[in-house]
């Protein structure tokens, strides 16, 4: 691209950079400040008086959780959960990307089963009907819960990302492997698998992102705290309770843990994985989800 | 081409998928079956009696159903709005840049707030714009009096809005940003040589450039006309923001699990799953039609 | 492969089969035990009596996963509450789910709809009734008059026969109901003794001295740190803050402004006789438009907490000293006051039964004695287990066995308390009594129900120095016992004002819910909660309020109107 470098074309470059500088620094600030919150005392946080730097400098808040036994024990949870959930969305995916990915013509099937998928998306018979089959199934408590619930829901999105990326991939594929003579194993596990990184890290990382991220189904399928992953852990630090059906005991316990340094670590440590994966998986879901979602 | 053999083996790649979501997606969804009954929970979905419609006819009447509909509808149409334009301008500011480094960097820090979870970010977020949060310390510095952003039903959609298009906007320019890559460097040379200047550039070969991306970008999101955003509401809201702040999700957890109205939320759930699974077909042969595009 | 798609659709559908199975709740129960074949039986049992037979009770359990007052090595399972009722009764206690406080109405929730109840939990007056409309609970008319010891029987009696009747349907008895001191249901001022001082003030007595005030905390810097960062009056907090008690939640509503609406002659949330002996809802009066207009003049004034109903928790300002005003129950000792001492010994916190309505009286609002159910599965094999464990729990509080060190009360499967109506007003007088020199503890051995006043009245002087008639913070030593002093600082502060004011108590008509309020209450309540909440934050004029009142009668509230006087016909 080459551009006249008048003055006034210059002038528009440094604007064009400053706004692009000071709205990148909005997305920063606010885990900044959550940091500064977590290293300041306990006082200066309650009043109001933490900004951009600590005040009242300690590392209180992060010698406590290292006491904490149900913070790590949840932190423990999440990364199985994590683990077993990417895993687990990555063969499935796989598998069933490609052969819905085959046109109508290859496999008759394909319009229909698509639009079960769409379906399952959108339908749900709500959380009393999901808790009882997780019970009926023996599982809650258990990861599996948690797992495949979660799993379940976000599936479909997946499917259908990975789907329009082999789409997009170029016919001769196809009629290659058919000369050869390939089989559809094969031609999944040796043609498509080896051209599919970007999406398949793509969906992973949505995948680690979302079981990482998502709160609910600990509170509902979980019957004790012991079981909860991270984020639901987090939440019940947040949410208020109504005194009026609290016992005094109870009350004045909870009014010794309103503790606004605490939670700001806490919050800052269940951030840092995340922070810390997806710079590394940049440069694939930037390729995944630009084939997996639009084709120009 | 249809080799007929290979049906087997696409059925057995789909097994473990369809396995799954059949347990976890559609076996609970006996549990649509609620919204037709005076649900006894002593009696189970199976030996309740049947009510008819009757819990439709009493949806209609309320105000709350009313509202909660129209909240989703302003404030999933603004996301939807604002997640079409901002992610938009950033990428075309982002391309004006030269500088490659800075502009990996910027990229990188715009995708953070993406990947964390509405739980920590609601948190983050009510602590900058408390009473005595940095928000207003920054206003009173311009002689601002400070304000309860959170309390105020007028602000709530906004705050909502900018909040969600803050986290995604960054996220969402991957898309432009690759499409602007698919535009031929020879055009602008060519414009350049004509002495078109920067704007004419833009308006002559970057927009049309990227004219099928935005369009089709526009007919997806119809799908989530109804889709307001339960995590991130969930974690944001309060009593006080409830008449423009309640959308239909956050409504059916509270009415169908707090407030023990089984029927009621699950009726309301149904609708919203019907009338999204209207607007997913509809959005689906739009694009189809308009641009020739299979979104599946 | 058609064949093999089939096969997965009948094993799920087979699962769905089975939920089907469960949800009818045949779960086999264990089998009764030897005395306790004759069911029919109405002669009484032993309360305490332990059984042959080792049995089992699952039950939900509030559980703060924070808490580290248990001692290393015991957990919620198996603690010194859990070890003690094996050994005097033979009964091990499971868990079938565990939930923070925050969580627990949502679990409780999810059991009764899902009809997966363990065999016995607490509940509240909504969830009670709405487990009875589906069938789910034992009948313990029987279980109560056999096996509840006559203490508990005694408490519960005494309550004009409000507690039982908030568990009875249909002539039976649905739940063993917990049963609080009336003083619980009573909001009384706390105020900033020493900021009063300071500023050479009065405790406001009107609602104009009120404004006087509270306008001092705010502007004249009463906390002295030279930045105006003091409110004047806390308010409620986000979430589940409430203005006022309702006739539902009808004590401990922490930082409303309960006392500011009976100044007014107003009780919204109150089911109230129109004069003629019909019922009125105190929301829609006339009084109660007075009421909200005058909070609405404070908070403009900035006089209220501008933060009010958005700030996650009120308790912070008042611990941090930066609140000199609020409205709340008598056991503040136990709420924020421990920790605002322990911040600065010298935030002297009073209580007063202030302000007075125009007739220069104080008229609060009184609360039902019963908010907590006990409440059994009704296939349960032997529904009396968990009245044995209230029995055994009410004894050893007696007692005094358990060490609140080791973990606190809370840790009691199935607690729920039982306190004699008159507790606070009773302890409060003879902590006075011995103080005095006037009677010994000797004297009070015969007291049994009120379980705690031994240890009362052994402690009171550890912690509370002469002159015994000044309960200025001054005059504590809280650093020698903060258990006993958080206890009688509230008793004696807090408990001062009941017993020393000639009240008259506004009771509500009823303080249960209606059949059709099941299915409108939630959102009636919704709309008068927003409303009032915006007149008084100036979003709304005041005059929609009569907009309110037209709604909330259109949209059912003229009916349950009726309902409520059918309720109190019978």
């Amino acid at each position: 691209m080459i551009r006249d470098r008048t003055w006034s074309s210059r002038l528009t470059d440094i604007a064009i950079l400053v706004v692009l500088i000071g709205i990148t620094l909005t997305c920063i600030l606010p885990i900044w400040y959550t940091l500064a919150l977590s290293l300041s005392s306990n006082s200066a946080a309650a009043a109001g008086q933490v900004w951009l730097w600590p005040v009242g400098f300690n590392v209180n808040a992060y010698t406590q959780i290292l006491k904490d036994t149900q913070f790590f024990g949840s932190f423990w949870i999440s990364i199985q959960r994590v683990a077993l959930g990417a895993a687990l969305n990555f063969v499935v995916v796989l598998l069933m990307a490609y052969p819905l990915s085959r046109t109508s013509r290859q496999f008759k099937a394909r319009g229909v089963l698509m639009w079960i998928l769409i379906f399952c998306m959108l339908f749900n018979g709500g959380l009393i009907p999901l808790y009882l089959t997780v019970k009926g199934l023996g599982m809650l408590n258990s990861i599996w819960a948690l797992v495949l619930v979660g799993g379940a829901q976000t599936l479909v999105f997946n499917v259908i990302l990975t789907v329009n990326f082999f789409r997009n991939l170029p016919k001769e594929l196809d009629e290659a492997a058919l000369v050869d003579g390939a089989g559809p194993w094969y031609s999944l596990f040796r043609i498509y698998l080896p051209l599919a990184v970007p999406v398949l890290a793509t969906i992973t990382l949505f995948s680690i992102v979302y079981h990482w991220n998502e709160f609910l189904y600990g509170l509902i399928f979980m019957t004790r705290e012991q079981y909860y992953p991270l984020q639901t852990y987090i939440q019940q630090l947040v949410v208020s309770v109504d005194p009026a059906t609290m016992s005094e005991d109870q009350y004045r316990r909870l009014s010794e843990l309103s503790n606004r340094t605490l939670d700001a670590a806490k919050i800052f440590i269940a951030m840092l994985p995340i922070m810390v994966v997806y710079p590394f998986l940049q440069r694939y879901f930037i390729h995944g989800i630009t084939l997996g979602s639009v084709k120009e | 081409m249809r080799i007929k053999s290979f049906d087997k083996h696409y059925y057995l790649m789909l097994l473990p998928g369809y396995l799954w979501l059949i347990v976890f997606s559609i076996v609970p969804m006996f549990g649509i079956a609620i919204a037709f009954q005076y649900f006894n929970p002593g009696k189970g979905i199976f030996h309740s009696e049947w009510a008819g419609l009757e819990h439709f006819r009493y949806m209609f009447v309320l105000k709350d159903t009313r509202e909660v509909f129209f909240n989703t509808l302003i404030i999933a149409v603004l996301k939807i709005i604002a997640h079409l334009v901002v992610p938009l301008v950033f990428a075309l500011m982002l391309n004006e840049l030269r500088k490659l480094v800075v502009k990996r960097w910027i990229q990188t820090i715009v995708y953070l707030p993406h990947f964390l979870s509405w739980v920590i970010l609601g948190g983050i977020i009510l602590d900058l714009f408390s009473y005595n949060g940095p928000v207003n310390q920054l206003g009173a510095l311009f002689g601002f009096k400070p304000t309860l952003f959170f309390a105020q039903a007028e602000l709530f959609p906004w705050l909502v809005v900018g909040s969600d298009v803050w986290k995604e906007f960054g996220f969402n320019t991957i898309i432009y940003l690759a499409a602007l890559t698919g535009i031929n460097p020879a055009l602008y040379e060519a414009a350049g040589m004509d002495g078109a200047g920067r704007w004419k550039s833009l308006w002559h070969i970057t927009l049309p450039g990227i004219r099928t991306t935005a369009v089709l970008l526009a007919v997806l999101s119809l799908g989530n006309v109804l889709n307001a955003g339960f995590d991130q509401i969930f974690n944001l809201y309060n009593p006080l923001v409830y008449s423009t702040g309640d959308i239909i999700d956050t409504w059916v957890y509270r009415t169908g699990l707090l407030n023990l109205q089984y029927e009621l939320a699950t009726a309301v759930g149904l609708l919203k799953s019907v009338i999204g699974f209207i607007l997913i077909s509809v959005s689906y042969f739009l694009a189809y039609r308009l641009i020739n595009y299979r979104i599946f | 492969m058609k064949r093999k798609v089939k096969a997965a659709c009948v094993v799920a559908l087979s699962a769905v089969l089975a939920l089907g199975a469960c949800s009818s709740g045949s779960e086999t129960a264990t089998e009764p035990a030897t005395e306790e074949e004759q069911t029919q039986s109405t002669e009484p049992a032993d309360p305490y009596g332990s059984y042959a037979e080792p049995m089992t009770i699952s039950i939900g359990m509030q559980v703060d996963p924070t808490d580290k007052d248990l001692p290393a090595g015991d957990t919620p399972l198996d603690n010194q509450y859990t070890r003690q009722i094996e050994e005097a009764l033979n009964i091990k206690v499971e868990h079938a789910f565990t939930a923070s406080a925050a969580n627990m109405r949502q679990k409780i929730s999810l059991a009764i709809a899902s009809n997966d109840l363990p065999d016995a939990m607490v509940v509240n007056a909504v969830e009670l009734r709405q487990m009875v409309a589906a069938g789910q609970l034992a009948d313990l008319t029987q279980v109560y008059e056999r096996y509840a010891s006559p203490e508990i029987k005694d408490i519960i009696e005494k309550t004009d026969g409000a507690a039982l009747k908030s568990v009875t349907f249909d002539g039976k008895m649905y739940a063993i109901p917990g049963v609080q001191a009336d003083a619980d249901g009573i909001h009384i001022m706390w105020i900033r003794q020493d900021w009063l001082d300071k500023l050479g003030l009065e405790p406001p007595k009107s609602m104009e001295e009120l404004a006087t005030v509270a306008r001092a905390f705010v502007e004249q810097d009463p906390d002295g740190n030279g930045s105006a960062d003091t409110i004047g009056i806390s308010g409620p907090q986000s979430g589940d803050g409430k203005m006022y008690a309702n006739f539902l939640e009808s004590k401990n509503n922490l930082y409303g402004f309960d006392a500011i609406f009976s100044a007014y002659g107003a009780f919204p949330g109150y089911w109230l006789d129109d004069g003629s002996g019909k019922p009125v809802y105190g929301s829609t009066l006339p009084e109660t438009k007075e009421a909200l207009s005058g909070l609405r003049d404070l908070y403009a004034q900035g006089l209220i907490d501008p933060e009010m109903a958005v700030r996650e928790a009120s308790d912070e300002p008042i611990i941090n000293g930066k609140s000199g005003i609020f409205f709340a129950p008598w056991w503040m000792g136990y709420g924020p006051l421990t920790n605002a001492v322990k911040n600065d010994p010298e935030a002297n916190w009073q209580a007063y039964a202030l302000p007075l309505d125009a007739g220069g009286d104080f008229r609060p609002h009184a609360a039902t004695p019963s908010t907590e159910f006990v409440v059994v599965r009704k296939d349960y094999a032997n529904p009396e287990v968990p009245m044995k464990m209230l029995n055994n729990l009410f004894k050893n509080e007696m007692e005094n066995t358990f060490d609140p060190s080791k973990g606190g009360p809370g840790f009691y499967p199935l607690r729920v308390v039982f306190a004699p109506s008159d507790e606070i007003e009773f302890t409060n007088k003879a902590i006075k009594e011995v103080l005095a020199g006037t009677k010994t503890k000797e004297d009070y051995v015969n007291d049994r129900p009120y379980k705690l006043l031994p240890s009362d009245l052994e402690n009171i002087t550890k912690i509370k120095q002469e002159p015994y008639d000044d309960w200025n913070i001054g005059t504590w030593t809280p650093d020698a016992d903060w258990g006993a002093w958080t206890r009688a600082y509230s008793i004696m502060v807090g408990g001062n004002p009941i017993v020393d004011t000639e009240m008259e108590r506004i009771n509500s008509l009823i303080y249960e819910q209606t059949p059709l309020m099941e299915s409108r209450w939630v959102n009636l309540k919704k709309m008068e909660d927003e409303m009032f909440l915006k007149i008084v934050m100036g979003v709304a004029p005041v005059d929609s309020f009569d907009q309110f009142v037209e709604d909330w009668k259109r949209q059912g509230g003229e009916q349950i109107t009726n309902e409520v006087a059918e309720a109190i016909q019978q």
